[in-house]
């Protein structure tokens, strides 16, 4: 209950932090350019027709809404921890009444209303040169996209959160999620639509936590998959949501033990 | 000259025992490099599978690209980067007048002292894919090759100056090293071929971050499919980034009042 009262204040200074480095966000922002030169590759692929039953126009709306969904829910929490418990400054936010999960995510949704301003004119050239990407999906698809965004922030924020706990016991917490992420790009439907892999391939990517982590928000509202068929792929993230969840409060009490034995 | 080569060389195997004293840290960065550059083969891989090729380029073509990328990638991340990021640091904490008041060129100490050997993981994998698309693709004669090789050392000097140029600015404004993560991205578009992008786009990739000229041009060489403008073009771009540079470094330094005095 005291972490609701705290909320308000919690994002009205974690947004004045968001407007005071604005200039280094938005820098951030335009670095994260792999759906771009995906959309210019696949694109051209499927310039002489559809590749594997996507058309041009579905590639430029899938990347569109990529670049979307991936700015909501884009988090770098591991970097932030393995600094603070390296130098000790995680005693700092510890001493606070409120767990510092709390700051770190209205951190990171705080940023949201920059990086929507900063995509809306990235959004209006992509559109300017392909207008007939513009196609709205099914009302059901848009609908069960707004749980399926939800989820994959979620599930974004528990992993990071996991590994940035390994900070407490090795030095190499990002090095290590950059192996994870690089993973995350390709089996997530990030830089290339989960259907063209093989059809072999398919229960393992609906079995992985890949797929609601990024595919199936974007899926949904690029059009590219039904309501009904979402849901069961938002079960089978649900679950992994949970199982993450459980390891991430395993991985900070037992981290914090260790954490206190630096004398810190 | 002896002496300026027996300093470089002193350097360079000074860099590579630091790097390398943290055995079990070198294994691990060199395993993580290495899994990060094979799931980043993942999309190269989808594609082969779809399709046989983009707007012409075969799949041979495509691998030789993208060995060409892996292989500046690695000289990227383990010389350029590491160095010139060094400065940057140097600048600000005014260390670099240390570096400045030693007997030998300044581009060139700072050009070489340190290493990071991990991401070298990427020259085995890089020239691996260049051998497989070579492998695929019909024997190209030696004028070819040359041409080729030519393209390719314009285009990673001309990779070089453009870091250098980017460093330069960090004399005059302190944070500016958020645009090298900017100069990232844009290289990153190198993994494919050229024709991929719109033209304006192309030609970005070929004059302002000329990363086209290490990995798309050679591969055209290569495919015989080159004349004296391609040449031409790619020569002068390496030219002028490595010429550019260099005055604009000297230039910088002359503006430097250094850090303590």
């Amino acid at each position: 209950m005291r972490a609701l009262r705290a909320m308000p204040d919690l994002f009205r200074v974690q947004i004045a932090v968001v407007v005071a480095y604005r200039a280094e966000f938005v820098i951030w922002m335009l670095t994260a350019t792999l759906p771009l030169i995906m959309l210019a590759l696949w694109s051209s692929v499927a310039s002489g027709g559809p590749v594997a039953g996507i058309s041009q126009d579905d590639f430029a709306r899938y990347f569109a809404v990529t670049l979307v969904v991936r700015q909501l829910t884009s988090i770098w929490l591991v970097w932030i921890y393995s600094f603070e418990v390296r130098t000790g400054r995680l005693s700092n936010r510890l001493l606070k009444p409120l767990h510092p999960f709390y700051q770190d995510a209205t951190a990171a949704l705080a940023a949201m209303p920059l990086r929507v301003l900063v995509l809306i004119p990235v959004l209006a050239a992509v559109i300017w040169w392909r207008p007939t990407l513009l196609e709205m999906p099914e009302w059901s698809a848009l609908v069960v996209a707004v749980p399926a965004l939800i989820l994959a922030w979620l599930l974004q924020f528990t992993i990071q959160i996991c590994f940035a706990m390994t900070a407490f016991w090795i030095d190499k917490a990002d090095g290590l999620f950059m192996v994870f992420f690089s993973f995350f790009a390709f089996f997530s439907g990030y830089v290339a639509p989960l259907s063209l892999f093989p059809d072999w391939s398919q229960p393992l990517l609906n079995a992985l936590p890949f797929r609601a982590m990024h595919a199936v928000p974007t899926e949904l509202v690029a059009g590219m998959t039904t309501a009904d068929a979402a849901l069961w792929d938002l079960a089978v993230g649900t679950a992994w949501l949970v199982g993450f969840a459980v390891l991430a409060r395993v991985l900070w009490t037992k981290g914090l033990q260790r954490y206190g034995a630096f004398g810190g | 000259m002896a002496s300026t080569l027996r300093v470089v060389s002193g350097l360079l195997r000074a860099s590579l025992v630091t790097s390398m004293q943290y055995r079990l840290d070198f294994v691990l960065d060199s395993i993580g490099g290495l899994l990060r550059t094979l799931a980043a083969l993942g999309p190269i891989v989808l594609l082969f599978s779809v399709s046989d090729g983009v707007l012409g380029w075969t799949t041979a073509d495509i691998a030789m690209v993208m060995g060409l990328y892996l292989v500046l990638h690695a000289f990227l991340a383990s010389l350029i980067e590491p160095n010139l990021g060094a400065i940057v640091e140097a600048i600000r904490t005014g260390t670099l007048d240390f570096i400045l008041l030693k007997p030998a060129d300044a581009q060139l100490l700072t050009g070489v002292r340190q290493i990071k050997i991990a991401p070298l993981v990427d020259l085995p994998v890089g020239i691996a894919l260049l051998g497989y698309g070579a492998w695929l693709s019909p024997p190209a004669s030696p004028l070819d090759i040359a041409v080729a090789g030519l393209l390719a050392i314009s285009g990673f000097f001309a990779i070089y100056g453009l870091w250098l140029l980017a460093i330069c600015t960090s004399f005059f404004f302190v944070k500016v090293d958020n645009l090298r993560f900017l100069l990232w991205a844009a290289v990153d578009a190198g993994r494919w071929p050229l024709p991929v992008f719109a033209r304006w786009i192309q030609w970005v990739l070929i004059v302002l971050v000329p990363i086209g000229v290490v990995t798309t041009f050679p591969v055209q060489a290569l495919n015989g499919d080159w004349d004296g403008w391609l040449v031409g073009v790619g020569v002068a771009v390496g030219l002028a980034f490595l010429v550019g540079s260099r005055l604009a470094w000297l230039a910088s330094l002359a503006r430097y009042t250094s850090a303590s005095s």
